[in-house]
């Protein structure tokens, strides 16, 4: 059964361009060119009950306009979209008991009170019965290793122990689905690991449903099995998150620096079976190689005595977005000035 | 029919209940707030109980002008200008602080989680917040001078202060009505600090009993922009000046101005277009 069902989903945004200069704000101020920004185009998908789906797309791809459209937030341009059975955008009271969204960029915390009376708070919002709250606080609390800060002011909180209070003040009414917008968004590494466990966690213990955008590919790859690629607001990619790592998670890039100068066609020539030769200027190379073949190449630099230093890294998301994108539409969204596809600029009378 | 009638009340007071106690964590939470800063919170007290002092001063300033408007004598305008007085600090003291923060809301997105709430969004925005030391030298300075007014006119203290009461409460009611409708302009404009600062000039005319104003603008005040009920009408109603139609217009209009609010409300959240993230 679909707890998510998305079809032809759309979302058009006006928007003005202004050029710097106070000759360009006062012309501004009698007369605007409308323009118009194709957010989320058409898009389709059905999520499961119980299924963790990671929504995957560079800044501006759409990702948080979907999720503000599944949240009731914003009323779509065009389009239908059951979430729990209802219509989000009605935005009914039974639907906004049942979900809950956390955005990393935004608060629903008191600043200058402690954790504990922000979420005191949403147990009246919710109606929830003072046993179960205790009894919630505690399990979220303690999950999430922040039991000894829930009386300290939220501004003496450091970032990831707040974004640990965001998440146990939206999960307070035990939601079974989640909207989860970059919730690891400037946390570190140990913050990063620890609330990816406990979605993890919470997701297999109350077999919740989540739908989460993240730029770090460890997060969605840690809690969902399932990924969905947004560019340019189109769905590029929907798949088992495992296949897409196939296609392009084991390639790798390989940045060498030579101990001497290389000329391009000997260095073509010498790693042609291993690797295809990015970029070159004679004194530092960018490879990218399968990920098996990083040894082999690693070796045959060695053997020649090439190498002074490298590094391997991962293709970046982006990159992989990009790719899938291209493989799915070719070259046809790409915008002529350099915008993100599916911004047109059209007059206001055209809208 | 009638088990049903009476569940859908039930269901209604509750609810009105639910938001009764919700109201009151609103309270608790901004006292605590305020209190968290100890230096200011003492502070804003101080400040506040000079403004008191100087808000005294409007008595004598009244008295010592010997100030009449056409039957008015100064006792009765001490009256007027006590209402107020006293609403201006409820105003600010309960509306201002919430109607202030929509622009910016809209502006940096707030209002995209409290929107998902299973409670009234326009409950939410527009009470969130409650500012206990504002409202104080207003509405203890609009107190006094109505007390003194009351005294010098030599009132009777019957059921008129039950009328009076009824009538600052609907006073309120309008005061919520036609102070967020400019605020919703924020919708659209996002930024309506010209809008606010019109609203408040309006506002203003009140400082004085309707009287003062030709008839014309008299009419516009009290039906069309219902401005003037807010500090004339209570007086009034004491001082027998108010015909039965005036009393259900004092009673039939807030329950307008909230229907109207509340279409408006709805028609600006529909369009809300959140901020980029």
């Amino acid at each position: 059964m679909s707890a998510i069902t998305v079809r032809d989903l759309s979302k058009t945004f006006a928007y003005y361009r202004k050029q710097s200069g106070l000759r360009h704000s006062l012309r501004n101020l009698f007369h605007r060119e409308q323009l118009y920004r194709h957010a989320v185009a058409n898009i389709s998908f059905d999520i499961g009950q119980g299924e963790a789906v990671g929504f995957i797309g560079p800044n501006g791809a759409g990702k948080t306009t979907t999720l503000k459209m599944l949240s009731g937030i914003l009323h779509p341009s065009a389009g239908e979209a059951r979430v729990l059975g209802y219509v989000p955008w009605e935005r009914r009271r039974e639907f906004k008991r049942r979900f809950a969204i956390v955005m990393g960029q935004k608060s629903q915390l008191w600043w200058d009170l402690p954790a504990n009376e922000s979420i005191y708070l949403n147990k009246c919002i919710y109606g929830i019965d003072e046993r179960e709250y205790r009894m919630t606080l505690d399990e979220l609390a303690e999950m999430l290793d922040v039991k000894h800060l829930l009386g300290v002011q939220v501004r003496r909180l450091s970032l990831g122990e707040r974004m640990k209070m965001e998440i146990i003040a939206a999960l307070i009414h035990r939601p079974k689905l989640l909207f989860l917008d970059e919730p690891t968004l400037g946390l570190d590494f140990a913050a990063q690991q620890n609330v990816r466990q406990f979605l993890k966690a919470y997701k297999e213990e109350k077999q919740a449903t989540i739908l989460l955008t993240s730029h770090y590919m460890r997060d969605i790859e840690h809690v969902c099995g399932r990924a969905l690629v947004i560019h340019g607001g189109q769905i590029a990619y929907d798949g088992k998150l495992s296949r897409m790592s196939e296609s392009f998670g084991r390639r790798k890039r390989m940045k060498v620096r030579f101990a001497a100068f290389i000329p391009p066609e000997e260095l073509h020539e010498l790693v042609r079976l291993l690797a295809v030769v990015r970029t070159h200027d004679g004194l530092t190379a960018e490879l990218e190689v399968s990920a098996d073949e990083v040894k082999p190449l690693a070796r045959l630099l060695i053997d020649h005595d090439l190498v002074e230093d490298w590094t391997v890294e991962e293709v970046p998301v982006e990159e992989v977005i990009e790719r899938l994108y291209k493989a799915k539409f070719g070259n046809e969204g790409e915008g002529d000035d350099g915008e993100a596809p599916g911004t047109r600029q059209r007059h206001a009378q055209e809208g | 029919m009638s088990t049903g009638l009476l569940a859908k009340c039930r269901a209604a007071l509750d609810r009105g209940t639910d938001y009764v106690r919700l109201y009151g964590v609103f309270v608790k939470n901004c006292l605590s707030a305020g209190m968290e800063y100890r230096f200011n919170f003492w502070m804003g007290i101080a400040v506040e109980i000079a403004f008191l002092c100087a808000k005294a001063l409007y008595i004598l300033i009244v008295y010592q002008t010997d100030l009449h408007i056409g039957k008015l004598t100064p006792d009765h305008i001490l009256l007027f200008i006590g209402t107020y007085t006293m609403m201006t600090g409820l105003y600010m003291g309960l509306f201002y602080v919430n109607f202030i923060r929509l622009q910016q809301y809209i502006r940096d997105g707030t209002l995209d989680l409290l929107m998902t709430k299973p409670v009234s969004l326009q409950f939410l925005v527009s009470l969130r917040y409650v500012d206990i030391g504002l409202p104080v030298p207003n509405v203890v300075a609009g107190a006094m001078m109505i007390a003194v007014g009351w005294h010098r006119s030599g009132l009777p203290l019957n059921g008129n202060i039950a009328g009076f009461a009824a009538l600052l409460l609907a006073a309120l009611a309008v005061t919520y009505g036609i102070m967020l409708l400019p605020a919703l302009l924020a919708f659209r404009f996002v930024q309506t600090g010209a809008v606010t600062e019109i609203a408040h000039s309006i506002w203003d005319a009140n400082n004085m009993p309707l009287d003062i104003f030709p008839q014309w603008l008299q009419r516009i005040g009290v039906y069309i922009i219902p401005v003037f009920l807010i500090s004339n009408y209570a007086p009034k109603f004491v001082l027998n000046e108010l015909a039965m139609g005036d009393i259900i217009w004092a009673v039939a209009a807030p329950v307008l101005l909230f229907v109207l609010v509340r279409w408006c409300w709805k028609r600006a959240v529909r369009s809300y277009s959140s901020a980029g993230s």
